[in-house]
C-alpha cells in the first residue's frame, strides 16, 4: 500500500546554529525526497508529533537537505534539542513550487523578514543556480536586530559575490546595536526607490503574517500589480494532502494549492492576514 | 439498474450467506432510536432496514474515529486483508455523505488508502426512508428520502418484502449469483413510487415550518451573512464540545496524532473538529479563528460555500444528527432560515 503518512526515517547529519531562537537542520532521508524550492515537508520527532517546514536548501542537492526552524511550539522546542546522528521522521514534499518558468527574462524582487528568508533561501539558490535565465534579482532581507540575521555568512558574504551585476541586496534590521553599520528599519523600508522595471517584474514575499501584509501593501503602492505577487501563507498544514481539513483558505488548501500562492487568487479570502 | 423482489426470509437467507464474506452491520431499534449491530450466522433478526437513519453516521465504518495509518520505522503492516463493509439500510442522506467523502479521500495527487480501501471492498445495500424523523430535512437541500445512486443495491420496503433495485455491477452480481431468491418486480414498482411521493410530501410539509432558504439560494445567503452578528448569536450557546462535527457524516476533518509504542512508534489519525481553538492554530500562535463565532461560520463556510463551490453540493447532508446532539441547542435549520432574513 502507498501509504501517504508513513514518515521516512531520515537522519541528522548537522546542527547549524542560526540565531537564539532558529538553526538550520542538515538531514539525510533514506530514501531521498526530491522537493523543489517552495514545496514543504512534515518533520517529525518519532512518536511526538510532527510540523511542517519549507527545505531551505538548494533543490539541486538530490540526497540531502536542510530545514531552518524557529523555536515556537511544542515539536519545534524538541527539534531545537536534536544533535548530530539522531533520528527523525520525513514526508513529501507536499504543495505548489515556486513557478521558475514563470520568472524567466524578469527582474525578480525576494523580500524576506526572520525565519521566512527559509524557503527564499531555497529560491535564491535555484535562481542563482541559472542565474542567466533571469534579468536580475534583488533580494531584501529584514531581521529585528543583526545577531538575528540567519545565513550571516551567505547574505552578508557569500552570496554578495556571486554574480554583481545581476544580483543585489539590500539588508536592514528593525533596531541595530554598536557592530551594525548597515540600514536600519523594517523591510518595507527598503522597498523604497527600487531600480526596477516593475512592468517586467515579480516579487517574493515570506515572512512573518504581520510582515507578509505590510509587504504586500507596500508592494501594490509601489506600482506591483497583485498579479506579480507571490506570497508563502503560514498555515496549519497537518496531513500535508488535502485531506485533514486544517489548512483551509476560502476554496483552497494551503498544503496542496500553496503554500505559494499569487496575491490575486487569493486576495478576496477573509482572514488572510490572521 | 435493474428492479427485482425479495421476500423478508429470503432476504434473511442472503444477509447470512453474505455475512461469510462480509462484515456486516444493519441498523437495530433501541429507546426509538436506530443503532448499527453486526450480522452473524443469526441473520436480521429484529433489524430495521426502513424507518430513517441510524444516530451513528456512515463515515465510522470506512473513517474510524481512531485509525493506525502508520508504524514508523517498521515494517508496513497496513495490507493486512480484512473482510470487506456491508452496509445494510444505508439511508439517502448517508449516501449523499459518501459524495463528500469519496472526493475529498480520492483526490489526486495523494489518496488516503485507508477509506478507499474499504469503500472499494465494501458493499452498500441501501433502503428508503419510511418515516420522517423529527430532525430530518434532506429533501430542503435537494436530498431526496430514497436512494437515487450510490448504492449497489436499494432495498423500498413494500408489502412483506422489498423491491431491490441495483445500482452497480457489484450489486448486479449478487442478484445473478443469488437469483433463486428473487422474484419479478413488475407488480410492485408502482406501489413503491407512490409509497416514495407520499413520503417526499410529507418531509415537504415537515420541513416548511423551519424556513430554510430555498436550495439555490442558501450559498448567495451564506455571503451575504459573512460579516454579519448572526455567528456571534449563533455560537452563544455552543460549548465548543465538537459533538456536531462528529456526528457529522460529511465532516471529513482529522488530526495526526503520534505516540510511543512498544517495539517504536505509530501515528493515529482522529476526528478533529474546526469549532476548537486549536483547529487552524499554527505554532507561531497566529490564528485565523480566534473567535468562536469565526468558528462557527467557518462550520457554515465549509458546508454551504465550499463544498457548493468545490464539487457543485454540499457539505451537509439534511440528516438533522447535528441538532440532536447540540448540547446548546443550535439548530442547523434555524441557522440556515436566519440566512433568509435581511
Amino acid at each position: 500500500m502507498d501509504n501517504p503518512y508513513l514518515p521516512i526515517k531520515t537522519e541528522v547529519l548537522d546542527v547549524i546554529e542560526e540565531s537564539s531562537t532558529i538553526k538550520t537542520f542538515r538531514l539525510k532521508p533514506e530514501t531521498p525526497l526530491h522537493f523543489k524550492a517552495g514545496q514543504f515537508v512534515e518533520m517529525s520527532i518519532p512518536g511526538k508529533g510532527e510540523a511542517p517546514f519549507t527545505p531551505s536548501s538548494s533543490h539541486y542537492e538530490k540526497d540531502k537537505l536542510e530545514i531552518t526552524i524557529m523555536k515556537a511550539g511544542r515539536i519545534t522546542s524538541m527539534i531545537h534539542n536534536l544533535k548530530k546522528g539522531d533520528i527523525v521522521g520525513l514526508r513529501g514534499p507536499y504543495g505548489k513550487e515556486y513557478p521558475l518558468p514563470e520568472f524567466e527574462g524578469k527582474e525578480i524582487l525576494l523580500v524576506g523578514g526572520g525565519v521566512g528568508l527559509a524557503p527564499l533561501r531555497a529560491l535564491f539558490l535555484a535562481l542563482a543556480h541559472d542565474i542567466e535565465k533571469y534579468k536580475s534579482v534583488l533580494f531584501c532581507c529584514g531581521s529585528k536586530t543583526p545577531s538575528d540575521i540567519i545565513y550571516k555568512d551567505c547574505v552578508l558574504d557569500k552570496w554578495q559575490s556571486l554574480d554583481k551585476k545581476r544580483i543585489k541586496f539590500r539588508i536592514t534590521v528593525d533596531r541595530k546595536d554598536d557592530s551594525w553599520k548597515g540600514n536600519v528599519g523594517l523591510v518595507t523600508t527598503t522597498l523604497d526607490k527600487l531600480d526596477i522595471n516593475l512592468k517586467n517584474s515579480v516579487s517574493i514575499v515570506c515572512g512573518p503574517p504581520i510582515m507578509m501584509k505590510f509587504a504586500t501593501f507596500k508592494l501594490l503602492e509601489v506600482g506591483y500589480k497583485p498579479e506579480q505577487i507571490y506570497l508563502s501563507m503560514e498555515k496549519n498544514m497537518s496531513c500535508g494532502i488535502g485531506k485533514c481539513g486544517h489548512c483551509r483558505l476560502g476554496n483552497f488548501y494551503a498544503c496542496k494549492d500553496g503554500p505559494v500562492f499569487r496575491y490575486d487568487k487569493i486576495r478576496h479570502i477573509h482572514e488572510i492576514w490572521d | 439498474m435493474e428492479s427485482h423482489f425479495i421476500n423478508k426470509s429470503n432476504l434473511d437467507r442472503l444477509v447470512k450467506s453474505l455475512s461469510k464474506s462480509y462484515k456486516i452491520f444493519a441498523p437495530v431499534k433501541s429507546d426509538n432510536k436506530r443503532f448499527y449491530r453486526k450480522i452473524g450466522d443469526e441473520g436480521l433478526r429484529d433489524s430495521v432496514i426502513g424507518e430513517i437513519r441510524a444516530v451513528e453516521p456512515i463515515k465510522s465504518f470506512y473513517f474510524p474515529a481512531r485509525t493506525k495509518i502508520a508504524e514508523y520505522f517498521s515494517k508496513d503492516d497496513s495490507d493486512k486483508k480484512e473482510r470487506p463493509i456491508t452496509i445494510i439500510g444505508a439511508k439517502s442522506c448517508d449516501l449523499a455523505s459518501f459524495k463528500v467523502m469519496d472526493y475529498v479521500y480520492n483526490q489526486e495527487p495523494f489518496k488516503d488508502p485507508f477509506y478507499i480501501s474499504k469503500r472499494e471492498a465494501g458493499l452498500i445495500i441501501s433502503s428508503d426512508c419510511t418515516l420522517c424523523g423529527e430532525t430530518c430535512f434532506c429533501v430542503a437541500i435537494g436530498i431526496m428520502p430514497y436512494p437515487t445512486e450510490g448504492f449497489d443495491i436499494n432495498l423500498s420496503e413494500i408489502e412483506g418484502g422489498y423491491l431491490a433495485e441495483t445500482g452497480s455491477s457489484k450489486g448486479e452480481k449478487i442478484i445473478k449469483e443469488y437469483f433463486k431468491l428473487f422474484q419479478g418486480a413488475e407488480p410492485y414498482a408502482q406501489k413503491r413510487d407512490s409509497n416514495r411521493k407520499k413520503l417526499k410530501e410529507d418531509l415537504l410539509e415537515h420541513v416548511k415550518k423551519s424556513g430554510i432558504p430555498a436550495k439555490d439560494s442558501i450559498q448567495p445567503a451564506f455571503k451575504s451573512k459573512f460579516d454579519t452578528s448572526l455567528w456571534e448569536e449563533t455560537s452563544k450557546t455552543c460549548v465548543e464540545c465538537g459533538a456536531c462535527n462528529m456526528i457529522c457524516p460529511a465532516c471529513h476533518c482529522f488530526i495526526l496524532m503520534d505516540q510511543k509504542k512498544e517495539n517504536g512508534f505509530e501515528r493515529l489519525k482522529m476526528w478533529d473538529s474546526c469549532l476548537l481553538m486549536s483547529f487552524a492554530r499554527v505554532a507561531g500562535g497566529a490564528n485565523p479563528r480566534k473567535l468562536l463565532a469565526q468558528r462557527m461560520r467557518n462550520r457554515f463556510d465549509k458546508k454551504f460555500n465550499f463544498f457548493p463551490d468545490t464539487i457543485g453540493r454540499f457539505g451537509c447532508t439534511g440528516c438533522g444528527r447535528c441538532i440532536e446532539a447540540c448540547p446548546g441547542k443550535i439548530d442547523i435549520r434555524a441557522v440556515l432560515s436566519k440566512l433568509q432574513v435581511s
